[in-house]
């Protein structure tokens, strides 16, 4: 041995493979003890630090001084190769995921054998004896130390596990290919490529040494450098790719803290109350601003029931009602309930909310938002009562004009009662009553009176300024009660009434009084339409039928002077009138009426007819007004 | 003379009217004729049958002052007793000045009622004898011959049998044989009964010309 060099080349070599490939697996045990859930790093880990150890190990042979010396190392050196072997093999199997399961159970089996009967022969597993060390010279003035001997038969062994590994590592290097795509493949080339490489080149080399072939060092560590560069290469891409996710996760975190700040500040703006209801657990989370609204202590636990219970009695079976339909696939919920606050005032509360369903059609959450609308509910109850005041107003108006004919409605009772009453007395006072006859007077007095007080009543309804109340009324039989109420205006008019009213018409929603005085009114309105026409021309029609969406359809026709085509929606509109002494709210009231019922109004002239025609339609009972 | 009993037409759209006001007027001891429509009484109604009609004002189709102008227009003057349940002014003018004996308004207390219905029986027994006194007188008048009907004029206009004689170119005693002719088929006995007759017949068919 020389030592005029200060530092051998050979020294140089296999200490910066030893140190690369230690500093690899500290990097890797490392990445593994941040991500035990992955072990394939933790065997690539042991692979590098395997390698290391066979560096330092192929070093001190090329070292050894004796025949002893060289056996022992050798014999020593199955260690770190079978550390190498298994964890090369786990570790393809856990980072491709491919490679088959038994052949990785072969390798690792026949390499334990190997190295146990390594330990059991001696000098070792390689050589049956060694005769003697040659020191070969190579580049630099240096030796090397190269063991001659016989073959042991055992090395058979550790050559059909080398063979083993080989065949496992291409074979999983392939699958992987074969799968496709580029990620795959380029891991596929690269680093089954590299251990393919490795495997071929430290074996193969081995194994011509073993037989006595060539005669070089052991050679291990050496051809496993493209491996570790390989799996630098890999390793790289990972952590460039950590960087990325990690960047990307501070980005989306931001934006989502971002989100939740937009989304707190506009509940807030809008004074919303944000709440989620867990239907599986029953749990409700609500925000500070929602148990506010509900009036429910900041600490108390919510479910369902507490937050129905913290509703208005009236309320609580619509909001269950509506709660469970959108339970039962409907999805979307959409409600107004009061609750009544400590003091006895009336919260308004308006909410929104959306089931969340499982796959299997179960309701998981629902979400949603509530608002306090008290203010707005109190301005529309006013309007509402201002629009009644209007309609009574209007029809009480209406009525007066009417009086005349109404006052005939009741004389035609009150004239049969009276002279049925004084023909009766006469009848007795002679002297062979006719008690029959009497009998008979009597009844007809009754049904005149019951008649009598029938007009009184649906003269009073008309009059009275009660609630409105939206009931499943028909069409039909408001008309035909409006049409009881004018009938001798129109006779005193010679207007002649014709109908048409459709049979089987669905019930609609509506308030029967309102309804009716849009009638009378579109009749009155008729009749004044057609005093210049000749007497024997005053025809009115009235029509109904069913309108598309099962609604009910109502057509008002005169045969009067028409409406100049540029008023046709003005007619509909405040203080606008062609009547000489018209207050020009009628039709005004009329589409008031009309539009609160939920459905539409509108006047055409009659073509080739004259006249015009106005017509309304009604939505359906069941559909609810507004 | 002996007529037949007045008959009370009744006409109203409206049934229970109908009915009871025909039950009271019968119970009056009326005879009494109910019609639903001034149509169907111009059909069916008598218009020989001493009595009176009680209408209502307002009804569909031919309505109450219709059919007094229609009654009119062919000459039947049966009295009318009009029924309405709010009559405004105009409406009772008009229906005054077309001849109708009262306007009450529904409902109507029984003497108001049978009290119209009385007077206006009697205005149209009244008017039926009148009538008939006027039809004898006619008949009479026609018996006469054209040469008496002259002589009648010059008589009743005051001129003395002479001076009649003198204007027909014929001799003083013809115009008295005609004279008495005269006074036999118009069955009265002096002159001045003769110009009162004459008069009469002439102040009844005036307007009627």
């Amino acid at each position: 041995m020389e030592s005029t060099h200060p530092i051998s080349w050979l020294t140089v070599i296999w200490s910066m493979v030893a140190s690369a490939c230690l500093t690899l697996a500290l990097v890797h045990v490392a990445i593994w003890f941040k991500q035990k859930e992955r072990p394939a790093y933790l065997l690539f880990s042991l692979l590098a630090g395997s390698v290391g150890l066979m560096a330092a190990v192929e070093f001190l042979l090329m070292r050894a001084e004796t025949v002893r010396q060289f056996g022992e190392i050798l014999r020593w050196a199955q260690v770190p190769i079978l550390i190498l072997v298994c964890s090369l093999v786990w570790f393809v199997r856990l980072h491709f995921g491919t490679g088959r399961v038994w052949l990785a159970h072969a390798v690792c089996g026949s390499r334990a054998l190997a190295t146990v009967l390594n330990f059991l022969l001696v000098p070792n597993l390689n050589y049956r004896e060694i005769t003697a060390l040659r020191h070969l010279p190579i580049p630099g003035g240096e030796t090397i130390a190269v063991a001659e001997g016989v073959r042991n038969p055992w090395t058979t062994v550790a050559d059909v596990s080398l063979l083993l590994t080989m065949l496992f590592v291409v074979d999983a290097a392939l699958t992987l290919w074969r799968r496709g795509g580029r990620d795959n493949r380029r891991r596929a080339a690269v680093l089954g490529g590299s251990l393919a490489f490795f495997v071929l080149v430290a074996a193969g080399c081995a194994s011509l040494k073993h037989a006595g072939i060539i005669h070089v060092p052991y050679l291990i560590s050496l051809p496993f450098v493209p491996v570790l560069l390989a799996m630098a290469h890999e390793l790289s891409f990972d952590v460039l790719r950590a960087a990325q996710l990690a960047r990307s996760l501070e980005t989306s975190e931001s934006e989502l803290r971002e989100n939740k700040e937009r989304i707190k500040l506009a509940a807030s703006a809008a004074e919303l109350a944000l709440w989620v209801w867990d239907i599986v657990r029953d749990e409700v989370w609500i925000t500070a601003k929602g148990r506010t609204l509900f009036g429910i202590p900041r600490s108390e636990r919510i479910d369902f029931a507490r937050l129905v219970s913290a509703l208005h009695q009236d309320d609580r079976e619509t909001v269950r009602r509506a709660a469970a339909k959108s339970l039962n696939g409907g999805g979307d919920y959409e409600g107004e309930c009061r609750v009544v606050l400590p003091d006895g005032g009336i919260r308004w509360i308006a909410a929104r909310g959306r089931v969340e369903f499982e796959d299997t059609g179960r309701p998981v959450r629902m979400r949603g938002v509530s608002i306090d609308i008290t203010r707005r509910k109190r301005a529309e109850l006013e309007v509402q009562k201002q629009r009644n005041e209007l309609a009574h107003l209007s029809r009480v108006t209406m009525l007066g004009e009417l009086s005349g004919a109404l006052a005939h409605e009741l004389n035609q009772p009150l004239t049969a009662i009276l002279s049925n009453a004084q023909a009766a007395q006469r009848f007795l006072e002679q002297e062979d009553a006719d008690i029959q006859e009497v009998r008979e007077i009597l009844a007809d007095i009754v049904e005149e009176d019951k008649r009598a007080g029938e007009v009184i009543r649906r003269l009073r309804l008309l009059l009275k300024k009660g609630e409105v109340h939206y009931v499943p009324v028909g069409v039909n039989e408001i008309v035909k009660d409006a049409l009881k109420l004018v009938r001798n205006d129109l006779l005193n008019q010679g207007v002649m009434v014709e109908t048409t009213l459709a049979s089987n018409l669905p019930l609609v929603q509506g308030d029967k009084v309102q309804l009716q005085q849009v009638l009378l009114n579109l009749i009155m309105n008729a009749c004044d339409a057609m005093s210049g026409t000749p007497p024997v021309e005053r025809r009115l029609h009235i029509l109904t039928e069913a309108v598309e969406g099962d609604g009910v359809g109502v057509s008002i026709r005169d045969r009067g002077r028409g409406i100049p085509a540029e008023d046709l929606e003005q007619i509909f509109t405040p203080f606008m009138t062609t009547k000489p002494q018209g207050m020009g709210l009628g039709l005004a009231v009329c589409r008031t009426i009309i539009s609160a019922h939920g459905g539409e109004i509108w006047a055409s002239n009659n073509n080739p007819d004259r006249g015009a025609c106005v017509h309304f339609t009604l939505r359906p009972a069941g559909g609810g007004p507004e | 003379m002996s007529q037949p009993v007045p008959t009370v037409f009744v006409v109203d759209d409206e049934a229970s009217v109908l009915k009871a006001v025909g039950r009271l007027l019968r119970a009056a001891g009326l005879n009494v004729v109910t019609f639903s429509s001034a149509r169907d009484f111009l059909q069916h109604h008598d218009p020989d049958a001493p009595g009176c009609l009680v209408l209502d004002v307002s009804m569909p189709g031919l309505s109450g002052l219709e059919l007094q102008r229609t009654l009119s227009a062919l000459h039947c003057e049966r009295p009318i007793i009009f029924l309405t349940g709010h009559g405004d002014i105009p409406m009772t003018v008009q229906a005054m000045k077309q001849g109708a004996i009262d306007f009450l308004t529904k409902p109507v207390d029984e003497g108001i009622l049978l009290e119209a219905v009385r007077s206006a029986i009697e205005k149209d027994r009244a008017v039926r004898l009148k009538r008939a006194e006027l039809a004898e007188l006619g008949r009479r008048l026609a018996a006469l011959t054209p040469r008496e009907r002259e002589v009648l004029d010059h008589v009743v206009s005051g001129r003395l049998n002479k001076q009649i004689a003198a204007d027909l170119g014929t001799v003083e005693k013809t115009i008295k044989v005609h004279r008495a002719h005269i006074m036999e088929k118009l069955k009265v006995r002096s002159v001045a009964e003769l110009v009162r007759l004459v008069a009469r017949a002439e102040i009844e068919s005036a307007p009627r010309t």
